[in-house]
């Protein structure tokens, strides 16, 4: 994507062009005030006037403009020389009245520039330059030649300056007009190509969004058809183990198949985890109304059938819910079945009533969940890591070392927390807030 | 000792699945005649000649739902059209290896599907049915 350009190189460049284009209008008019300059000389004989005035006002404006290109001073002295050239026609004219009228269009001209301030060096010149040679003239001086009128007044002194006065003041207001609404302009033109910068932006994390959507829709598809083509067999070969149970085989066989089963078993647990974490981390979460007991008595029945050679542990559930609670079903689900099958599959063999004990209490903003057990417990040093992917507590644990992970993940993916407490030999207790999502 | 259907159907595109299935149904005395095939085509075309005949359906079907061609989802679809005197006598059961969610509650959706039950059949899944 390309990037806009800032306001301020904006800005420059609009700056550089207004100068440019004023620059080249200038050159035009100076010059052709200089050639005026020499046609009045044919007429009035003044040539050394001409020439003198005129080629010192040229030589002065284009000296200060290529000894100092990077400032403004050159168009100050314009300013000057538009005055000075008309104090040299108001001369060589011999005071013609009309001639002090170039002082107004020099006052136009700059209006080229934008920029009010041009106007102050040429009305402070045409006041000192009035005050001096109508003072003079008005008292006698030859040759002057500022007005051809012989009742120069005060009064006629006054009215012109104040005409003049306001013609600068218009001008300047118009270059200062000018400005603004050039700025205003600029300003319009780069909000609008920051707006279409935002639109293509907003186009294209749109296209990614549905890309990444579409993706995921198809990885979700993906992950459910290798799961099932990798449990399929699984399950046949289950079934096949079963088979072999029916044909009453002797002790040694049936020790061998115990073995088996129990591997398959351990393998399709690594699947559905792998299944339950890819599922967790990728689908959006499914607000639903919780029937805590109906989904506790749904777990417990599916647990019952975990392992023949294991006791059958007395799963204790006890629900208080005056209040509607939401939450992803799904997800919850995976949260406790992975943690009351691990209170089932650590149960402690010394103990005489294994037990895992549900407690679930539900208000306006969540739940709570106690899930407490009297197995055989977690070490100090373990607790910590028994969240981590892949930790497996020793070598007799049985599972894909990601269950506990798992429902970390799970949790936070619902916004909820997790604690763990537990004594080697004691028993091990999980407390779950999970937020309640109703609304 | 009696068996407990005298037919049940199994639809499923695994050889190895029906092969299960008609074993552990033989052995508990649950069916006397197990009726194996692998398409959901085939099952079809199988029951809707039978509606002269409604003795010989099958009391019990034990329906896949990952099959090439038509799914189980699919043959139901197509069931609900076989004529009423077949419908009200097979009891239809969802046997798969499915955990999804998804399948799960489209399956306990269907009017025709009595239960969902998880792959694979065994003594204990039989006995419940007993």
């Amino acid at each position: 994507m390309s990037t806009q350009p800032s306001y301020q190189s904006m800005n420059d460049a609009y700056t550089a062009q207004v100068r440019h284009k004023s620059d080249r209008l200038m050159n035009y008019f100076l010059v052709s005030f200089f050639l005026v300059g020499l046609l009045l000389a044919i007429f009035y004989d003044t040539w050394l006037i001409a020439i003198g005035i005129g080629s010192l006002s040229l030589l002065a404006y284009y000296s200060v403009k290529l000894l100092l290109p990077g400032s403004d001073t050159y168009q100050y002295v314009a300013s000057l020389v538009y005055g000075i050239f008309m104090a040299q026609f108001i001369y060589q004219m011999h005071g013609l009245f009309e001639m002090h009228f170039i002082a107004f269009i020099g006052s136009a001209i700059l209006i080229t520039y934008q920029n009010w301030k041009l106007q102050i060096p040429l009305a402070l010149l045409v006041i000192v330059h009035h005050a001096t040679f109508g003072y003079l003239q008005y008292i006698g001086y030859e040759k002057i030649y500022f007005t051809q009128l012989d009742y120069m007044t005060l009064q006629t002194f006054t009215i012109h300056g104040i005409l003049a006065t306001v013609v600068f003041f218009i001008c300047g207001l118009w270059a200062w007009q000018m400005k603004r609404l050039s700025m205003r302009l600029i300003e319009q033109t780069y909000e609008m190509g920051r707006f279409q910068q935002e639109q293509l932006q907003r186009k294209f994390l749109l296209r990614s969004n549905q890309d990444l959507k579409k993706t995921n829709k198809e990885l979700d598809s993906f992950v459910y058809s290798v799961s099932h083509d990798l449990r399929a067999p699984l399950s046949s070969m289950l079934g096949i183990v079963g088979l072999c149970e029916m044909g009453n085989p002797g002790a040694f066989m049936q020790k061998n198949i115990s073995l088996l089963k129990s591997s398959i078993k351990k393998l399709d647990g690594f699947i559905m985890d792998i299944l339950d974490y890819s599922r967790n981390s990728r689908l959006d979460v499914n607000r639903q109304e919780i029937h805590f007991n109906d989904l506790l008595a749904d777990i417990s029945n599916n647990l019952k059938f975990m392992g023949s050679d294991l006791r059958n542990v007395d799963i204790r559930i006890s629900v208080r819910n005056g209040i509607a609670f939401h939450s992803d079903q799904s997800r919850l689900s995976i949260i406790l079945n992975n943690l009351i099958s691990n209170s089932i599959r650590y149960q402690n063999p010394e103990v005489t009533d294994p037990f895992v004990e549900i407690c679930v209490e539900v208000s306006e903003s969540a739940a709570d969940i106690l899930i407490r057990d009297n197995g055989i417990g977690i070490d100090k040093e373990n607790q910590e890591k028994v969240f981590n992917m892949f930790y497996r507590v020793s070598t007799k644990s049985i599972g894909s070392g990601l269950g506990l992970y798992i429902v970390k993940e799970t949790v936070e993916k619902l916004n909820g927390a997790i604690q763990l407490e537990s004594q080697p030999g004691k028993g091990t207790e999980f407390k779950i807030r999970l937020p309640n999502l109703a609304g | 000792m009696d068996y407990k259907y005298k037919y049940v159907m199994v639809i499923d595109d695994n050889q190895i699945d029906l092969y299960i299935a008609e074993m552990v149904m033989a052995t508990t005395r649950f069916a006397e005649k197990v009726i194996c095939v692998s398409s959901a085509r085939e099952a079809l075309d199988y029951l809707k000649p039978l509606y002269e005949k409604p003795d010989e359906l099958p009391g019990l079907i034990f329906l896949d739902i990952n099959m090439p061609e038509m799914t189980g989802f699919d043959f139901l679809k197509e069931y609900q059209h076989l004529p009423e005197n077949i419908r009200k006598r097979c009891i239809i059961m969802m046997l798969t290896t499915s955990l999804d969610e998804n399948d799960r509650k489209q399956a306990e959706e269907n009017q025709f599907v009595k239960r969902f039950l998880n792959k694979p059949l065994d003594r204990d899944k039989i006995a419940q049915l007993m």
